[in-house]
């Protein structure tokens, strides 16, 4: 229970910390400005008005909230670090796991709230241009949450051990790898089936892209722009197994940042 | 409160991680309700120790408890407080939000948190307009006055201080030595490192002083300051010659000035001047200071 408090104190003030960041609002406006801009971009193109709002504000919806996750979650416990509050905070009878549990939660509330405010602007657009606002496309925004809860996972348990930029970079390498694991696997193994390589090296590729896949997260999962846009059903339990899915590579990933952390001197 | 045994602590640094060993062999007992005073040069392994006890640093080996229990375990910090050297804080927070958010960390809530507040501010004279202002307009001294004040408020068994006195004025050393000494009254250990020797000297129970890793001196200042011997300067009315003085007395300066180095030496002195007719003028006994002590355990770490 007193653990329990102790995470919703740090996850609140890490949530007061991170909105007064400006890279946040920059952000914030930028996606502000792309979703605005999808409607010109819907007149322009020569594809179907709401499909290119929706399909874009969607995507700006997930960048946007990648870049949040990314540059605010490398820097949560790297500032705390190199302006040494992390002495005082750890000197009380709080975990180095309840630090970093509630670390990852402030940045999610953020996130959380960034999309909610980000999911009002694209219904009203949706709305002022008559392109079909259908409650359906919250499950894309949904899905949306949970890859960027991973991504968030991911950033802390780099910025646990690395530097800023070393974080920077090993969090956007998981992101693709995550996105481009399964189409990786299923190229090597086309092209082994066609008989385009040596038997060797396709034996070789294909385990590699089947460790690959079985690692990293599969983060293309919850890519489902194309399904909801058009107005396709997802499989039976999509949704509670994707979910799932995230909250166990969370888990994994706080676990180790949290026995990383621990392992971790500060001077 | 505080028992630490032949504790051994390495760091390890650069590309190739070299070794390099911070704490050799240390060991210390602070008893419940004494002001222990840690003192040493920069880079002695003061900051080190403290960083041990309160869960912030591992070490190699040796044993640590603190309240009888390790700070590798989250509770031993339940009995706590810590300030930190030049402590920093959040400094989007006003000083009381700062107080606020650092008071539930340890339980308190509601009129007992503002209570708690109001005291650790009195207590430390911080009850002042400033409280309310951004912590990233505090001046040195206001910060570490928050910093006293945060370790306070879950009113620890146990209070560490790396350093409390710096970066105050003459006047901000006197609130925290009286704030320290009050504490104590009130049942609090305190253990805590500082620079300023004469305030060691003059609040402490016992000091322990460590130079290069190692505790050098341990005890009650006079306990201290007497196995270092006391000297005496003893001036004459007229001159003794160098080449005419006692075994273990020395020349001070001043033509007509000596200095014994101990009991035996002065009274060699006293008898050679008996025998050849120098009127004694005057006769100080000199114990060696806090300072002197350092000063001279340093040149011979260094030797």
């Amino acid at each position: 229970m007193q653990t329990l408090k102790h995470i919703g104190i740090i996850a609140l003030n890490t949530f007061r910390e991170s909105i007064r960041d400006k890279i946040l609002y920059n952000i914030g406006l930028l996606a502000v400005g792309l979703a605005l801009f999808s409607i010109v971009l819907g007149e322009w193109s020569v594809f179907d008005r709401a499909y290119v709002i929706k399909s874009t504000t969607l995507s700006v919806m997930s960048l946007s909230g990648l870049l949040i996750s990314i540059f605010v979650g490398i820097s949560l416990v790297q500032k705390e670090i190199q302006r040494r509050t992390v002495l005082t905070l750890l000197s009380k009878p709080i975990s180095r796991a309840t630090f970093i549990v509630g670390k990852y939660l402030g940045l999610l509330a953020v996130v959380a709230v960034h999309l909610a405010l980000l999911t009002c602007i694209y219904y009203s657009i949706l709305f002022l241009t008559n392109s079909e606002p259908t409650v359906s496309l919250l499950t894309a925004i949904y899905l949306i949450f949970w890859e960027l809860a991973v991504v968030i996972a991911v950033a802390l348990l780099f910025s646990s051990f690395s530097s800023t930029i070393l974080s920077a970079l090993f969090t956007l390498g998981v992101y693709f790898a995550g996105h481009l694991s399964n189409q990786l696997l299923e190229q090597i193994r086309f092209a082994s089936r066609m008989g385009e390589m040596g038997d060797t090296s396709t034996a070789l590729l294909e385990k590699l892209a089947v460790v690959i896949h079985a690692v990293f997260p599969g983060l293309y999962r919850y890519n489902v722009t194309s399904y909801v846009v058009h107005g396709l059903a997802l499989p039976d339990m999509y949704l509670f197994w994707n979910t799932v899915y995230a909250i166990g590579y969370v888990g994994v990933f706080l676990a180790i940042a949290s026995w990383w952390f621990s392992r971790r001197d500060f001077l | 409160m505080i028992q630490i045994e032949h504790l051994h602590k390495t760091y390890r640094s650069g590309f190739l991680m070299k070794p390099k060993l911070a704490l050799k062999d240390v060991s210390l007992h602070v008893e419940p309700g004494q002001i222990y005073g840690f003192i040493g040069p920069n880079g002695a392994g003061k900051s080190t120790t403290i960083k041990v006890l309160t869960g912030l640093l591992n070490f190699d080996s040796g044993k640590v408890l603190v309240n009888g229990i390790s700070p590798r375990d989250v509770k031993s910090r339940r009995f706590i407080g810590y300030s930190p050297e030049q402590p920093y804080f959040y400094d989007y927070l006003t000083g009381r939000e700062l107080l606020q958010f650092y008071g539930k960390l340890v339980g308190l809530e509601g009129n007992l948190l503002n209570e708690r507040i109001t005291w650790a501010l009195q207590l430390l004279h911080a009850d002042k307009d400033w409280i309310d202002r951004r912590l990233r307009s505090y001046s040195k001294g206001m910060m570490q006055r928050v910093g006293i004040a945060q370790a306070i408020l879950g009113k620890p068994k146990l209070l560490i201080l790396d350093e409390p006195m710096s970066g105050l004025d003459p006047m901000g050393r006197r609130d925290v030595r009286e704030a320290i000494l009050e504490l104590n009254r009130d049942g609090v250990t305190i253990f805590y490192s500082s620079h300023l020797l004469s305030d060691v000297e003059s609040i402490s129970h016992r000091v322990a002083m460590i130079v290069d890793g190692r505790i050098v001196r341990e005890g009650t200042v006079d306990e201290i300051t007497d196995s270092c011997g006391i000297e005496y300067h003893v001036r004459t009315r007229t001159a003794i010659a160098a080449k005419d003085l006692p075994e273990g007395v020395a020349l001070a300066g001043h033509p007509q000035e000596v200095i014994c180095a101990d009991d035996a030496a002065r009274d060699r002195l006293l008898r050679y001047c008996l025998d050849n007719g120098i009127a004694v003028e005057k006769m100080d006994h000199k114990r060696p200071s806090l300072e002197d002590i350092l000063t001279e355990e340093i040149a011979r770490a260094d030797a």
